[in-house]
């Protein structure tokens, strides 16, 4: 089963993506399309991907500045809406680039409905570990 | 008690404190120093403001979106996790508390706080 079958079998699933670095959506799987559909998958994996980089920028300078660690590499990014949360991992890109592989593996996040959503389930399925290739 | 007391007694839960939308002001409670909480204060409120913006774009692309408006945001690293709901921020340390638990809490707690962040 591919990591993003895996992701829309968590309770509450509404879509699970992969997506670029740079933010083009690459592959989706969509339970309720009339409630979500393609073009705002892309445009919230633009958004995953900004968020990913920005997040990544402060953690590597607060751990710099305040000497703490445990905040660097990220492992997940989660924006928590209304009703919905998105949750994105770039994880296994880490294991790639500490191989010193060039091509990297997409980043890869789910959309749940806030009142079934398990987090901690959502970080087990996107911090598996893959054989790098 | 105020939402951060009730956070600091969490397990797991290193420090919490909250911030003013306009950025001129925040508290505290907890394992930070004065100026290292500042400096989390500025960049939960920074990434807030960002989340928020963003939330409005989804919608213009599909209405009724889920994610509006946004209610938090959460940065899960090796060790640590930041968690923000409304304008209150908490900095849980992975091994010893659950991200479900916290997140559950902030999310009731703060339910009612407006989404207009002023």
């Amino acid at each position: 089963m591919t990591t993003l079958d895996e992701l829309m079998r968590l309770p509450g699933a509404m879509a699970a993506f992969e997506f670029r670095g740079s933010g083009e959506l690459l592959e989706q799987r969509i339970a309720y399309p009339d409630r979500i559909n393609e073009s705002t998958l892309d445009l919230l994996a633009h958004m995953c991907s900004a968020n990913m980089s920005i997040a990544t920028m402060q953690a590597r300078g607060w751990e710099k500045v305040t000497a703490m660690t445990g905040f660097y590499p990220i492992k997940e990014f989660t924006l928590i809406g209304f009703d919905w949360s998105v949750v994105v991992s770039g994880l296994n890109r880490e294991q790639y680039k500490q191989a010193g592989k060039f091509s990297l593996p997409p980043f890869v996040g789910v959309v749940l409905a806030n009142e079934k959503a398990d987090y901690e389930a959502a970080f087990a399925i996107l911090e598996k570990q893959e054989q790098v290739q | 008690m105020s939402v951060v007391t009730d956070l600091l007694a969490k397990p797991g839960v290193v420090a919490a404190g909250e911030y003013a939308y306009r950025g001129d002001r925040f508290s505290y409670r907890g394992a930070l120093t004065e100026e290292h909480a500042r400096m989390a204060s500025i960049m939960c409120r920074a990434t807030t403001m960002g989340v928020s913006m963003e939330g409005s774009m989804l919608e213009a692309f599909q209405s009724r979106s889920g994610l509006q408006p946004p209610r938090g945001w959460m940065v899960h690293g090796p060790d640590y996790t930041v968690c923000v709901i409304a304008n209150v921020f908490c900095l849980l340390e992975n091994t010893k508390g659950s991200v479900n638990d916290i997140v559950g809490f902030m999310c009731q707690a703060l339910a009612n706080v407006p989404a207009d962040l002023i």
